[in-house]
């Protein structure tokens, strides 16, 4: 077993006791304290670790649709870890502040904006800190993905350029989505498992049974694509992650949203129930599809920044 | 001398000359293409050791490791290396040889492969048992030290230029389904062996109809237990899709790049820009995946890595093909008097892509069989 499997596994272990799916509705400090204080999960970036320790995590935390702001603040800390800040490393390295992330530039709909003691602002090619802001919440159809509405007291400080923090968060969103998208095949091979009509179980059905397999060729080549990204963070920041960076949001973020509309499908009526967690699932899907640039922007940006 | 290096150079150095024309020839839809200048560049990969680089040195190979033998395809693919006329000698009849033959199989058969003087047919498919292997109905018998074959193959590729073929006969007469089957390695050269060319999509012949007519091979070319030829054919197919799909990822590139080429060269560009785009970012994906495939640290191996990677590739460069006549636009449904182009080439054989090596459904039904381990589908 290697570090990152020994790594994954704990936080598995974790969040199923803590946070599974239906914890991620309401706020629990208690479980941003076991990810931080306990496991020290957002101290990766400042201690130096490969990006792909963050990925790891991440993918279990999009198993459980994790309602906590950890991709926001680990995605904030390593940004800032880059650019040389010591102002806020330590706080956020030890779960003391967290982060939200406005490199869109928009300050309309920003994910964990309430409660974020900083918030990352593109503004165009700058990337700003911000201290002093207020946040309204919103009501989020993903009710799991806390949104807010920033208005800012004071204007921000410059950092740097935005490009590599925006580079990031495609990167974390791609490893969040692909945990998730695993998720919900398992979770949907379960059901044909178990479900039987015509006296059968539904998953000996080869109509089912080929949609399974393409699902799953859909999440293989997405966790392909996730983690060539999420490898080139240290392999090669300057060339290749500004080209796998987007594709792999964008082809992550297609894979979920394909396979969570499949899974309530393959679920049948209870897939269209509050009383299933698949609806949770395709929410998510979709927001992320629907933030962040949608798929087809991205891959057009990937195709271009390849000199194509 | 880096290993890339030592390879790019011979292959600067021997691609060459009376090779030189060569380069960029043969391959899926053109193995009619310089038969006998490709079997002399065979022998002449096989006097460089550049055949069996992944086999074990003690059967003559040379060992290399996954990275090397990576290396090696890549720089062939790019410096336009010919599609080798004796790869099932190398990919499959080799490895299984290794795998599952005698000390005496290996040292009658490695050498022949490894100098690229022997050249190797796979005699599976016939005409009742394609998707349904086990369904195979030639049979063989042992009559005085020799296996008597009788029986139809069909869709043998390269059998034409075979010296040899691994054939999968019925031993036990009145057997059924995977029991009773043998793994024999035929002479092609024999009275009791006809080959006949099938015409394909492209309109040219690389596959045939085989017929066995009581041909004959000595007692001892059966690889495995008789009776045991299921376990030893189907150790087989693992070896089929293997480290040589990686030098595709840079076949898949050129084509690509020619299609873009065409598309900005014609004007076509902004009509098939989103087509061209998301066709780039699947070549990428098919690139992340054998990476990923490859590398030991990523996790949670699904044991169906060769069965979705077809499910990617496969439908992927069909539609490449499908992408390269639309922006040829309808001079692309013409033949010129030299034949096919190599797009129309591809556009066409690309539609075999998603049938042989296991067809895409049978694919399917591994995944959920044997990853997901849904229950059997019963009618
Ligand atoms: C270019 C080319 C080269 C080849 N070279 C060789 C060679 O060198 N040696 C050799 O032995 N063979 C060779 N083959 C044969 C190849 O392996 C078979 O064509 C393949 O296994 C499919 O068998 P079939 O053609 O009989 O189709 P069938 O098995 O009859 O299938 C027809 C259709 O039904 C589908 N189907 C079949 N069974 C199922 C099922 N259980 N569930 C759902 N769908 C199903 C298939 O996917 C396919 O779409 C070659 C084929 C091609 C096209």
């Amino acid at each position: 077993m290697s570090d990152l499997d020994d790594l994954r596994s704990a936080v598995r272990g974790l969040l199923t006791t803590h946070a599974p799916v239906r914890a991620q509705l309401h706020d629990d400090p208690s479980v941003w304290k076991r990810l931080t204080a306990e496991m020290g999960l957002m101290s990766l970036p400042s201690e130096g670790m490969p990006f792909s320790y963050v990925c790891a995590v991440l993918e279990e935390t999009g198993r459980v649709l994790l309602r906590a702001p950890y991709l926001s603040s680990v995605v904030a800390a390593a940004a800032l870890h880059q650019l040389g800040d010591t102002t806020y490393a330590p706080g956020l390295a030890d779960g003391s502040i967290t982060a939200a992330l406005a490199l869109d530039g928009r300050l309309d709909q920003v994910v964990d904006g309430a409660g974020a003691s900083i918030l990352l602002l593109a503004d165009g090619d700058d990337l700003l800190v911000v201290e002093d802001f207020t946040a309204e919440p919103l009501e989020p159809m993903d009710r799991t993905r806390p949104q807010a509405r920033v208005d800012l007291t004071r204007p921000g400080q410059r950092l740097g350029t935005s490009s590599h923090a925006r580079n990031l968060q495609y990167v974390a969103l791609a490893s969040e989505s692909v945990g998730a998208a695993q998720r919900v095949v398992e979770l949907t091979v379960e059901h044909l498992r178990v479900r039987e009509q015509f006296g059968r179980p539904l998953g000996s059905f080869q109509a089912l049974r080929h949609r399974v397999a393409d699902l799953t060729v859909a999440v293989e080549a997405a966790t392909s694509s996730a983690w060539y990204a999420a490898r080139a963070v240290s392999a090669s920041p300057e060339a290749d992650l500004p080209v796998a960076a987007p594709l792999a949001k964008a082809v992550t973020a297609d894979a979920f949203v394909r396979v969570a509309g499949e899974s309530i499908q393959l679920h049948g009526g209870i897939g269209f129930t509050w009383e299933h967690d698949a609806h949770l699932y395709f929410k998510r899907a979709w927001t992320t599809s629907l933030m962040h640039g949608d798929s087809r922007t991205l891959r057009r940006l990937a195709f271009q920044r390849a000199g194509q | 001398m880096t290993f890339r290096k030592e390879v790019r150079t011979w292959l600067a150095e021997h691609l060459v000359g009376e090779f030189a024309p060569l380069v960029g020839t043969g391959g899926p839809g053109r193995e009619h293409e310089h038969v006998e200048l490709r079997t002399a560049w065979e022998q002449e990969l096989g006097r460089g050791g550049w055949i069996g680089l992944g086999w074990p040195t003690d059967v003559g190979g040379r060992g290399a490791s996954i990275e090397d033998q990576v290396t090696f395809h890549e720089e062939y693919a790019k410096a336009g290396g010919p599609a080798r006329i004796g790869h099932m000698g190398e990919q499959l009849a080799g490895p299984t040889i290794i795998a599952f033959g005698t000390q005496e199989h290996k040292d009658r058969f490695l050498p022949g492969i490894l100098a690229g003087t022997e050249l190797w047919c796979q005699g599976y498919s016939e005409p009742g048992a394609g998707s349904d292997l086990a369904a195979v109905r030639t049979r063989a018998e042992l009559r005085a030290g020799a296996w008597h074959v009788s029986g139809q193959k069909v869709w043998t590729s390269l059998a034409h230029l075979a010296d040899w073929c691994f054939v999968i006969a019925r031993t036990d007469p009145g057997s059924v389904r995977h029991r009773g089957l043998s793994f024999l390695l035929v002479p092609m050269d024999q009275p009791g062996v006809e080959v006949r060319p099938i015409v394909q999509l492209t309109g040219t012949s690389e596959f045939n109809e085989v017929f066995f007519d009581d041909a004959v091979t000595p007692a001892e070319n059966v690889v495995g237990e008789p009776g045991d030829g299921w376990r030893v054919a189907m150790g087989l197919l693992a070896f089929e899709r293997g480290i040589s799909t990686l030098g595709q990822q840079v076949g898949f590139t050129r084509e690509y790049d020619e299609v873009l080429a065409l598309a900005r060269s014609n004007g076509t560009f902004e009509a098939f820009e989103e087509r061209l785009v998301d066709t780039w970012a699947g070549l990428q994906v098919l690139k992340h995946q054998a990476l990923r495939t490859l590398d030991s640290d990523a996790s949670s191996s699904t044991g169906v890595e060769a069965n979705v990677n077809k499910l990617l590739w496969a439908p992927w460069h069909q539609k490449l093909g499908e992408l390269a006549m639309a922006v040829a636009g309808p001079p692309s449904t013409l033949v010129s008097p030299e034949g096919l182009s190599p797009l129309q080439n591809l556009f066409l054989f690309t539609r075999s892509d998603t049938i042989y090596g296991g067809s895409s459904e049978v694919q399917r039904n591994v995944i959920a069989e044997r990853h997901w381990k849904l229950p059997k589908d019963r009618p």
